[in-house]
């Protein structure tokens, strides 16, 4: 092998596994700082009472806030998501296809705090007016501004999966007389649900970490309403509050602890909902093509 | 080994170089109170010194504290006392404090809520609507609506003064609040925006959309939120503006201080809406 084919594959090796090891150092950074909090409150870190001057660190309204407003944001985003994909994908002519792709792909680089701007001017006083409340900071705004976030990472990566299912199988399946909402229902669809998985779990994990655009419009008070489907009452989410108060502790503190163990949480479902995913939708010998 | 892989590592190595060096620079950061004055002071004390970086971030007193204490910053701005716990947190920092202007805390309400004629309560009127007891306008002789209370996070400043007198206690727990937000900028945007709303800003934050509250004292009198009663003292929930620094500061932290304490730094304190002390 030539040297440069050698320093090639050492430099694609190690890449592998620095982005393996980032993993482990974080999962390690995270059960490390947050061994204080667990061992020093054990099951009180699951109540919903967060008070540092008393030394309360009950994460239980934020992982509430987090949980409703994931639900909200994908049970909104998925939808419209899937048929935009449709859409961009099997009606829409080739060369416009690629426009409204690389708009999408625009929508999906801008920044966050500027989605979180436009959250508070707009979406936040829509909200209140809408649903004349006393303020539009709420857990569905919050919900909303995260749908609208995640939507262009999710339409343009399902317009991906459902392209690359390859032309013979729509062929086959309308030589069998089947009509063009039946090739994409019975025939694309199934056959590209892997990388539907998949993208679908990217926007989860986009919606469940994203932090400031969350912070800005959904009023941060750590507060499970009275009846846990009032969505329209402001909330927190956990990283709403790592936003807001990872900065003003001191680390080493257990109020720092606390906040560690909210992004361990965290993780925590990404990971189990990714490996729930995987488990049962995932299945690599029903790919039928690359 | 290729040339250009062997270019790239040296730029790496003299980039790295460079990154590492600690060219002239104070790096600041905390309350948002006193931002505007050290952010105006920083650009003026820049175009006398070319060559020095001056770094101003925001977060408020606790993070300004606590920023400090890690050596994370040179100077941290903070707009209350340091608490015993947090001089506990940072044992071997050594906290000196120079106090740059004054400022008063006042409680402001939606424009609305002023017009229609709640002009000014008094400190148990306010507690009560953080605790929650008071929870429509039209109690306080205002209009039929709900009080929409806008608490701040817990380690800001503002609220440490506020709550201190209000209810007695600096931490003390707002049961009432139905937001909670952090910097001045953000609470004054709240408060715009709703017309119903109850808050505390700095004296400086105030406009027409935000309008502060007088203070109705235990003896009958009505203090209102002015300059001049801040001056004289006769405003009750006035405070002293910090800059803090880790022990003594030397050259260029130092001749920042002594720039902000000059006449020149003061007028700029006094432009920004506080008061100066010199």
């Amino acid at each position: 092998m030539s040297a440069s084919a050698r320093i090639g594959k050492g430099y694609v090796v190690a890449s592998t596994f620095i982005s393996a090891a980032v993993i482990v150092v974080i999962t390690g950074f995270l059960v490390i700082n947050s061994w204080d909090a667990i061992r020093q409150s054990g099951l009180e870190l699951f109540t919903s009472e967060w008070n540092p001057p008393k030394q309360k660190f009950g994460i239980l309204a934020m992982v509430y806030g987090s949980v409703v407003v994931t639900v909200i944001s994908l049970a909104l985003a998925l939808p419209l998501g899937l048929a935009t994909a449709i859409f961009t994908s099997e009606m829409l002519p080739a060369r416009f296809r690629l426009y409204v792709k690389s708009l999408l792909e625009l929508l999906a680089g801008i920044p966050s705090i500027i989605y979180g701007l436009i959250g508070i001017v707009f979406l936040s006083t829509w909200v209140e007016h809408a649903f004349d409340l006393q303020s539009g900071r709420t857990v569905l705004t919050g919900g909303l501004l995260l749908a609208v976030m995640v939507l262009p990472t999710i339409i343009t990566l399902w317009d991906d999966a459902l392209h690359n299912v390859p032309r013979k199988y729509r062929e086959t399946a309308r030589g069998l007389g089947l009509y063009n909402f039946e090739v994409i229902r019975d025939a694309v669809l199934p056959l590209a649900r892997t990388d539907v998985i998949g993208a679908a779990l990217l926007g989860l994990g986009r919606v469940l970490g994203e932090t400031m655009a969350v912070m800005l419009v959904i009023g941060s008070i750590d507060k499970i309403p009275g009846s846990v489907f009032n969505v329209l009452v402001p909330g927190q989410t956990m990283t709403s509050k790592l936003g807001r108060e990872i900065a003003e502790t001191a680390v080493g503190s257990l109020h720092f602890s606390a906040m560690i163990f909210m992004g361990l949480i965290l993780l925590l479902f990404v990971l189990s909902l990714t490996i729930v995913a995987l488990t049962y939708f995932y299945n690599p010998e029903q790919r039928l093509y690359e | 080994m290729p040339l250009w892989i062997r270019v790239f590592s040296a730029l790496l190595f003299v980039s790295l170089q460079f990154g590492c060096s600690r060219t002239d620079s104070i790096q600041i950061a905390g309350s948002t109170t006193v931002l505007p004055v050290v952010s105006r002071a920083a650009e003026q004390f820049r175009m006398k010194h070319p060559n020095l970086n001056v770094i101003v971030n925001a977060g408020g007193s606790g993070v300004g504290i606590n920023q400090l204490g890690e050596g994370k910053v040179d100077i941290g701005m903070a707009s209350r006392d340091i608490t015993d716990v947090e001089i506990q947190k940072h044992p071997g920092v050594e906290f000196v404090t120079y106090t740059i202007g004054r400022d008063a805390v006042v409680a402001v309400v939606s424009s609305e809520v002023f017009d229609a004629g709640v002009q000014a309560l008094s400190f148990q009127q306010i507690g009560q609507i953080y605790q929650g007891k008071i929870t429509n306008w039209r109690e306080l002789g205002g209009p039929v609506k709900d009080i929409l209370v806008v608490d701040k996070e817990r380690s800001r400043g503002t609220r440490h003064v506020f709550m201190k007198l209000v209810l007695g206690n600096k931490e003390a727990d707002a049961p009432g609040a139905d937001l909670v937000l952090g910097s001045n900028n953000e609470e004054q945007t709240a408060i715009s925006q709703s017309d119903a709303a109850i808050g505390m800003l700095s004296h400086a934050w105030l406009n027409a959309e935000v309008k502060g509250l007088a203070i109705v004292l235990d003896d009958g009198a009505v203090v209102e939120p002015t300059l001049t009663s801040i001056v004289d003292g006769t405003f009750p929930i006035s405070r002293d503006l910090f800059l803090l620094t880790n022990s003594e500061p030397s050259g260029m932290t130092r001749s920042f201080l002594d720039f902000i304490m000059s006449p020149e730094g003061q007028k700029i304190v006094e432009e920004s809406g506080y008061v100066r002390i010199r």
